[in-house]
C-alpha cells in the first residue's frame, strides 16, 4: 500500500533541509555542536565543591590545628593557599585565600584543653553555594580531628537519621546536569531554527511567492516546522548516546518511550517557534523573541534551581514551562525507569500546549498579505 | 474576433485604513493578450496585481480572473491556482539550485513527478537555459535569473501570468530575449500582464493602462494613447544660444511645453495658436517635428499634472 | 582613519536601531527583566520542602522529632498513613524525602542506645538533595535537644564569619552574576544578528565600497552597540541596588571600565562571527553555541570554576564573562579595586584586543575583493 503523503509538505522538507544542510559549518553546527556541548558541559558542570583555597593564622605549637590543616587538605576539598599577606582579612579580600582558619591567640590545642574550644573562620561568601559547603567541611574535619587528638569518643547524637538516597546513591552530578544540558540544547535549536526559518521567508520576500501558490495554511505551517522537528529529533540519539556512554549517566527506561517524550517535547518547542515568527517580521526580532522566552524558560525548569524555593508567580511560570516536563519526564526515564503516571501526565500537558501554540500561530497566519 | 475574456475588474478598491491605494478601478482583459501596466511608483500598480493573484482583499468592487471570484467558494485558491506571478522582489531562493528551486514549486503546485519533468524540460527550452540545472541561483548572471524565475510562475501551466517589473536590473540584450518569450506566450493564447518603467517594453504591450495615485487615467492601445493625447503634431525645440533659460521658462507658462532633459516638447492646442508661437520665437529654437512616444504620453498625462 | 567617517557609520547605525523598536525594547528591557525576575525566583536556600512523615512510634519522642521539622520553615510536613506509602510519594515525586520513624525509637532513645530514624532522599534532582542532607545535618542535635532537653555541646565551637554577604543572601551572590550573563548574550546576538543581516541583504557591500575603512567601519558599527549595552548595564546596576539592595561597595570607575571592556570584547566576538558566518540563522547559532551556552554555564555564574577540571578550568579564562563576573561580583561585595582585581583586568583586557584585531583582519581580509 502505497502511503500517500502530501507533496507540499515533502517539498517543503526537502527544501529546508537543502538550505539547512548545505552549509558545513551549519551542519557542524546541528550536530557536531550539541556533542560538543553536551561533552564540554557534562565534565565540567559540578557543583560539588572543591578546590577551596585555604589559609590559616599559624599558633607556635599548636597541632591540632596542624592535624586539622593537613586533613583538610588531603581531602579532596582543600587546597593551599599562597598567601603574600599576613593579615587574614586582606587574604580573602584579596582573593588569595577563599576561608582563612583563625584560631584563638593561645592555640587550638591549648584552648580545647581548657575545655573553652573556640575557633574562627572567615569565609568568602559572595558564592553563597560554596560557603555553606565550606563551613559544613571545616565543621566535620574539627569534629574528626577533636575525637582523634583526645581520644574522646565524637558523642554521637542521640537521633541518627539513616540516609538512603534514591535513584542516584553515589550524588553524581552528571547524572543531575546531563538531562538538563540535553533539554536545554534541544529547544536552543529548535525554537531558534523554526522561528528564524519562517522570518528569513518574510524578510527576502520568498515568502510572498509562497503564499501566491495555492497552498493551504496548515500546509505551510507543517511545511516549515517538520523539517526541524526532524532536525530535533536527529539529535537526540548524538546527545543520549554521549550522556550513557561517556558519563555513565544510567538508562532504566524505555527508549522508545524516552524518544516519545522527546517527540512531544520537540513538537511544542517547534510550536513556540512558529508562533514567534508568526507576530515577528524579521529574523532579528525572532532571535529576541526566542531568546526572550529561552532564557527564563531554561532558568525556571528546575535545572539549575530548585522550584520549591521559587514565589508563587515564578512557580507558576515554571509550570508553564515546556522544559520543566521534559527534563521531569527525561530524569524520570533515566534514573527511575519511568513511571507510567508521571509520562502520561506530563505528555498530556505537553501536547496540550502544543495544540494551544498551534492554534494561535494557526489563527494569525495569512495567506494574504494585507 | 472576441476571445474569451480572462480578467474582468469591476470598481476595485483596495484601502489600507483610510489610505486607498486602488480607487475605483475598472477594465477587462482578454486571451492572449499583453496588458501592461504604467504609472509612478506607488500609484498602485502593484497593490492591483496582487489583488488580481489571489494575494490580497479588495475592499470594494468585483474581480474575476479566470471566471472565478473571491467571493466564490474556495475563491482565493481558485485564483491562485489558474494564474502565475512573478514579483517584484526576489521569488527564487538564493542559496538552492535551478533544479530545487523548480522541485519546490512544483511541490507547491502539487504537480506530479512525471509532468513536472516534461513541464522542466520545455521550460528550458523555452528560456534555453543550457546551464547546468545544478547551478545555484545565485551563481546565476541577473538575466537568467529571471528567466528562471518566469520559468518557474509559468511550471502550473496557467492561463494568466503576472509579472511585476520583470526585468528590473536586466541588460538591454536580455531584456529583448524576454520579450520574445512574452510575445511567444502571449502568442500561444496566455494572457499576460506587465508592469514596467522601461517605454520600449511597455511600447510592446497590446493595451496599456496608465495608473496615478490608485486612478486609473488612461487605458487603450500604444497608438491609441499617443493619438488621445496628443492629437497635434508634436514639435521637438532646441533652444539656441540666444535665448536664456528664465526666458524659455516664461514662454513656458503661456503654452504646454514639456521639458524633455535639454530640449522641450511641444503641441499647441490649435494650429493657430502654432502659427503664432512660431513668428514670436520660431528664431530662438530649433524646430522638428517628431511623432509622439509613450514617453511623451506619460510624462503629460502622469506627471505633467502635478506641475 | 577618519573620526567623521566612523561617526557616519555609528550614525546610521542609531537610526537601524531606533527604527527597529521592537529590538531596541528587548535590547533593553530583556536584562532588565531577567534580572529582575530572576533575582526574585532564584533562593539556593531551600525551604518548604515536601516530606512524607510516617510515624511508627507515635509517641512523645517522635511527636517533638516531627515537630521540630515542621516548626522549620525548612519542611512541609505530609503525614503519611504507612511506612509504604510515605516511600511511594517518594517515588511517585509527590514529596521530596521521607522520614519513616520506627515503633522503637523513643525506647532507644531513652535507654541510652541511640535511636535511629530512616530518611528516604530522591536523589534525582540534585537541586534540593544537597541541601536536604545538610539541614538534616543541622536538625540532628536541635531536634535531640529538643527531646532530650540535654544540650549537645560541641567539643569546639565553631564560629563562622561569613565576609562580604553575611545574611547568606542569594539575592546578593545571583543578581551581580546575572547581569554579566544576560549581557553576554545580549551583546553577542545584537551585532551577529545585525552585522549578518547587512550581508545577507547586500548592503555591507555597499558600505564597504565607500572610502570608508575597514576599521572605521567596525568602530562605528560597534560603537552605538556600546553605549546601549552601557544603558543596560545602568538599568541592572539600577535594579540589583535598589530594588535588590545588593551592596556596592567597590568603585563605579573600575565598574564602568570593567563593563566596558566587557561589552567592548563580546562585541567583538559578535562582529568576528557575522563575518565568519554571513548568514543570520548561522549566526545565531554560532553566537549561541560559543556565547550564551559558556557564559551561562562556564563563566563561574553557578557552577564553581574551582571544581571544573584543570583542562576546563584553563579553558574558561579564555571567557571574558568569566573574568567580568569576578570583577563584578567582587567590585560589588567585596569592594575590590583595581590592585586587587588586576588578574582579571589583564586578562580582559588581552582577550579584549585579541578579539578586536582578529575580527578586524579577518573583516579585512575577507572584505578585499
Amino acid at each position: 500500500m502505497k502511503i500517500k503523503i502530501n507533496p507540499t509538505i515533502l517539498g517543503f522538507i526537502k527544501k529546508e533541509f537543502s538550505q539547512a544542510l548545505r552549509d558545513p559549518r551549519m551542519r557542524m553546527m546541528l550536530f557536531a555542536a550539541p556533542i560538543m556541548q553536551m561533552t564540554l558541559f557534562g565534565i565540567a558542570l559540578t557543583s560539588d565543591v572543591k578546590n577551596v583555597r585555604l589559609s590559616f593564622q599559624p599558633r607556635p605549637n599548636d597541632t591540632v590545628l596542624e592535624h586539622v590543616v593537613e586533613h583538610a587538605l588531603a581531602s579532596k576539598w582543600f587546597i593551599s593557599a599562597h598567601t603574600t599577606r599576613m593579615d587574614p582579612f586582606e587574604q580573602v579580600q584579596s582573593d588569595e585565600a577563599d576561608v582563612v582558619i583563625v584560631p584563638p591567640p593561645e592555640g587550638l590545642t591549648e584552648s580545647i584543653g581548657r575545655g573553652q574550644g573556640r575557633v574562627q573562620i572567615l569565609v568568602n561568601a559572595s558564592n553563597v553555594i560554596k560557603a555553606q559547603s565550606v563551613e559544613a567541611y571545616i565543621r566535620s574535619i574539627l569534629d574528626q580531628v577533636v575525637a582523634n587528638d583526645f581520644q574522646r569518643g565524637i558523642t554521637a547524637p542521640p537521633i541518627h537519621f539513616d540516609m538512603r538516597i534514591l535513584f542516584n546513591p553515589s550524588m553524581e552530578t552528571p547524572v543531575f546536569m546531563v538531562p538538563g544540558v540535553m533539554s536545554t540544547l534541544i529547544c536552543l535549536i529548535t525554537i531558534l531554527l523554526t522561528s528564524m526559518s519562517i522570518s528569513k521567508e518574510k524578510e527576502t520576500g520568498t515568502f510572498e511567492m509562497l503564499v501566491s501558490a495555492p497552498v493551504k495554511i496548515w500546509e505551510i505551517m507543517l511545511g516549515k516546522t517538520l523539517p526541524y522537528v526532524m532536525l530535533g529529533m536527529s539529535n537526540i540519539p548524538l546527545i543520549l548516546a554521549v550522556a550513557v556512554f561517556a558519563f555513565g549517566v544510567p538508562m532504566r527506561g524505555n527508549l522508545i518511550i524516552l524518544f516519545i517524550a522527546a517527540f512531544f517535547f520537540i513538537c511544542t518547542t517547534v510550536a513556540v517557534g512558529t508562533l514567534i515568527s508568526v507576530v515577528t517580521k524579521t529574523q532579528q526580532q525572532s532571535m529576541m523573541g526566542g531568546f526572550l522566552f529561552l532564557f527564563p524558560a531554561i532558568q525556571l525548569s528546575g535545572m539549575m534551581f530548585p522550584i520549591e524555593n521559587m514565589p508563587l508567580g515564578m512557580k507558576v511560570l515554571a509550570y508553564l514551562n515546556p522544559i520543566t516536563y521534559f527534563l521531569e519526564m527525561l530524569r524520570n526515564i533515566m534514573l527511575k525507569g519511568g513511571d507510567s503516571h508521571v509520562i502520561l501526565s506530563h505528555l498530556a500537558v505537553l501536547a496540550l500546549m502544543a495544540v494551544i501554540l498551534t492554534t494561535i500561530s494557526y489563527k494569525k497566519f495569512h495567506t494574504t498579505l494585507s | 474576433m472576441s476571445e474569451p475574456i480572462t480578467v474582468k475588474v469591476n470598481h476595485l478598491t483596495v484601502q489600507f485604513g483610510d489610505f486607498k491605494a486602488v480607487n475605483d478601478v475598472s477594465f477587462e482583459v482578454p486571451a492572449g493578450q499583453i496588458f501592461g501596466f504604467l504609472g509612478a511608483n506607488g500609484a498602485g500598480k502593484t497593490t492591483t496585481i496582487r489583488v488580481l493573484c489571489g494575494l490580497l482583499l479588495p475592499s470594494q468592487g468585483e474581480v474575476k480572473v479566470a471566471g472565478i471570484s473571491y467571493h466564490d467558494p474556495d475563491g482565493e485558491r481558485r485564483i491562485k491556482s489558474k494564474v502565475g506571478y512573478m514579483s517584484q522582489k526576489f521569488t527564487l531562493y538564493n542559496d538552492l539550485t535551478v533544479e530545487e528551486n523548480l522541485l519546490f514549486t512544483a511541490s507547491l503546485r502539487k504537480i506530479p513527478r512525471p509532468e513536472f519533468e516534461k513541464r522542466k524540460k520545455e521550460l528550458f527550452d523555452f528560456i534555453s537555459f543550457h546551464r547546468d540545472p545544478k547551478t545555484m541561483v545565485k551563481d546565476l548572471p541577473g538575466g537568467m535569473k529571471q528567466q528562471v524565475s518566469l520559468a518557474a510562475s509559468l511550471l502550473h501551466d496557467p492561463d494568466i501570468v503576472f509579472l511585476d517589473e520583470p526585468t528590473a536590473g536586466v541588460t538591454s540584450a536580455a531584456r529583448a530575449r524576454f520579450w520574445d518569450l512574452i510575445r511567444d506566450l502571449a502568442k500561444r493564447g496566455k494572457t499576460i500582464f506587465v508592469t514596467s518603467h522601461y517605454m520600449d517594453e511597455v511600447e510592446q504591450c497590446h493595451r496599456i493602462a496608465l495608473m496615478r495615485s490608485g486612478e486609473l487615467i488612461a487605458l487603450d492601445t500604444p497608438e491609441g494613447l499617443k493619438r488621445t493625447t496628443f492629437p497635434n503634431p508634436l514639435y521637438e525645440l532646441k533652444p539656441h544660444q540666444s535665448i536664456s533659460f528664465s526666458e524659455v521658462e516664461a514662454i513656458r507658462a503661456e503654452g504646454s511645453f514639456e521639458p524633455y532633459g535639454l530640449r522641450y516638447h511641444v503641441s499647441a492646442t490649435t494650429p493657430n495658436l502654432w502659427q503664432e508661437f512660431v513668428k514670436k520665437y520660431g528664431k530662438d529654437f530649433e524646430t522638428k517635428a517628431i511623432s509622439p512616444t509613450l514617453e511623451d504620453v506619460f510624462i503629460r498625462l502622469v506627471e505633467g499634472k502635478n506641475r | 582613519m577618519k573620526i567623521a567617517r566612523a561617526r557616519a557609520v555609528a550614525r546610521k547605525e542609531v537610526f537601524h536601531i531606533l527604527r527597529d523598536p521592537f529590538t531596541l525594547a528587548l535590547a533593553l528591557l530583556l536584562p532588565l527583566m531577567m534580572v529582575t525576575i530572576f533575582g526574585i525566583a532564584i533562593e539556593f536556600n531551600v525551604q518548604n520542602i515536601k516530606i512524607a512523615v510516617y510515624d511508627g512510634d507515635r509517641t512523645q519522642a517522635s511527636r517533638k522529632l516531627i515537630d521540630a521539622l515542621g516548626s522549620s520553615r525548612y519542611f512541609l510536613i505530609d503525614r503519611a498513613a504507612t511506612q509504604y506509602s510515605a516511600i511511594e510519594r517518594v517515588d511517585a515525586e509527590r514529596d521530596r524525602a521521607a522520614l519513616i520513624i520506627d515503633p522503637k525509637f523513643e525506647y532507644d532513645l531513652l535507654s541510652g542506645r541511640g535511636a535511629e530514624a530512616q530518611l528516604i532522599l530522591d536523589g534525582s534532582d540534585n537541586s534540593t538533595v544537597g541541601s536536604i542532607i545538610s539541614y538534616f545535618g543541622t536538625m540532628q542535635n536541635l531536634a535531640s535537644e529538643k527531646i532530650t532537653g540535654e544540650m549537645q555541646r560541641p567539643e569546639v565551637d565553631l564560629v563562622t564569619r561569613f565576609l562580604y554577604n553575611p545574611e547568606l543572601n542569594s539575592k546578593w551572590f545571583v543578581v551581580p552574576g546575572l547581569m554579566v550573563v544576560v549581557l553576554a548574550i545580549l551583546s553577542i546576538l545584537l551585532t551577529s544578528l545585525t552585522v549578518a543581516r547587512e550581508w545577507e541583504n547586500g548592503s555591507m557591500e555597499l558600505l564597504l565600497s565607500t572610502p570608508a575603512e575597514p576599521i572605521e567601519i567596525i568602530i562605528g558599527k560597534l560603537f552605538p552597540y556600546v553605549v546601549l549595552g552601557l544603558g543596560a548595564i545602568a538599568f541592572v546596576y539600577a535594579i540589583a541596588r535598589l530594588g535588590f539592595g545588593v551592596p556596592f561597595l567597590g568603585n563605579h570607575l573600575v565598574f564602568l571600565l570593567g563593563s566596558g571592556l566587557f561589552l567592548a570584547t563580546y562585541l567583538a566576538q559578535g562582529l568576528l562571527i557575522s563575518v565568519a558566518a554571513r548568514t543570520q540563522q548561522l549566526s545565531m547559532q554560532i553566537a549561541m553555541m560559543s556565547g550564551f551556552l559558556p557564559s551561562m554555564l562556564l563563566s563561574g555564574f553557578i557552577f564553581p570554576i574551582e571544581s571544573m577540571p584543570p583542562f576546563f578550568r584553563i579553558l574558561t579564562m579564555l571567557l571574558p564573562a568569566r573574568w567580568f563576573m569576578s570583577i563584578s561580583r567582587d567590585v560589588f561585595l567585596k569592594g575590590s579595586d583595581l590592585n586587587d582585581l588586576k588578574i582579571p583586568f589583564i586578562a580582559l583586557a588581552c582577550i579584549c584586543s585579541l578579539m578586536v584585531t582578529i575580527a578586524v583582519r579577518r573583516f579585512k581580509r575577507d572584505v578585499e575583493p
